[in-house]
């Protein structure tokens, strides 16, 4: 598994914090790639992420684990493409929320 | 170095900075200052009976809720903004839902018949426009779900927040001081 791409990242200090990472593993033809947020974000599940791939079609990350209330992933939505890692190419989108209880939308282009 | 990192974190440090920079229900500073509200022109209308003006509200206080039903912190803070329309809008305040999409059309937040679901679902009668263009959260300089702009009785925006709120915390009770505010002058 790799834990490839650093989707966002802030400051506090010297240090730099992803809030967002996408891992990826090979799933025989293809790729299972995984939404993994950092401490403080949650994805939102009633918004399920999406990747747009350049030929239109849309995956969405999915989990069956929510938070009690149903709102949130409780652990890293994935998907699957069936292509491998380095032909990945499209728009990624997430419903990402913090601790002020407000959520921003994440684009990505991949 | 993995591949595409160095832009990313270009691109999106702005979204995760907000991310540790904000507070609940808490307005912008540098907003605070009266300044005229910008005439939004959303022509579809949900517990309207036509669309409504900025112009035609002039007399009232004016409380904009820019939510999505797919933000768990907007329809959250749903029960408040019911309150409020509830204990308000005889006093002379006008709440008006702005539904504005995150994603796009395959998402469903776009369609009118879930939109109007959602209502009913959370008892909202305040009138609600679908903002699916985004023009009037562009023109507001919109940037988080749940966001809350109180507008004066000339037109003036007065207070600018954002953030999930419940009915009796303190969030709550700046923005019901704010509206009487208003609805005193």
């Amino acid at each position: 598994m790799g834990l490839a791409l650093v989707l966002a990242c802030s400051a506090a200090g010297d240090r730099t914090v992803p809030a967002l990472q996408i891992s990826h593993t090979a799933d025989g033809d293809g790729t299972r790639l995984a939404l993994v947020a950092s401490h403080g974000i949650r994805i939102n599940a009633r918004l399920k992420p999406a990747l747009e791939l350049a030929d239109g079609t849309v995956l969405r990350f999915d989990s069956p684990r929510l938070t009690a209330d149903s709102a949130y992933f409780a652990e890293p939505p994935s998907t699957i493409v069936r292509m491998p890692w380095k032909d990945v190419h499209g728009t990624l989108r997430a419903s990402i929320c913090g601790g002020d209880a407000a959520c921003r939308p994440l684009v990505l282009e991949l | 170095m993995p591949r595409h990192s160095l832009s990313f974190v270009t691109s999106l440090a702005v979204v995760i900075s907000g991310v540790t920079a904000l507070q609940s229900g808490s307005p912008d500073p540098q907003r605070d200052h009266p300044r005229p509200a910008p005439a939004w022109k959303n022509r579809s209308w949900l517990n309207a009976d036509h669309p409504l003006t900025l112009e035609e509200l002039r007399g009232r206080v004016v409380f904009l809720n820019f939510w999505v039903f797919t933000c768990y912190n907007c329809t959250n803070t749903v029960p408040s903004l019911v309150e409020f329309d509830r204990r308000y809008r005889d006093r002379g305040l006008t709440l008006i839902g702005i539904h504005t999409p995150e994603f796009p059309p395959y998402a469903g937040e776009h369609d009118r018949g879930n939109v109007e679901r959602a209502l009913r679902e959370h008892g909202i009668e305040y009138p609600n426009a679908q903002d699916n263009d985004r023009k009037t959260w562009d023109l507001y300089g919109i940037r988080f779900w749940p966001s809350f702009v109180l507008i004066d009785r000339k037109g003036n925006i007065r207070y600018e927040g954002y953030g999930e709120f419940h009915v009796g915390d303190a969030s709550y009770g700046l923005w019901s001081r704010r509206i009487e505010e208003l609805l005193r002058e």
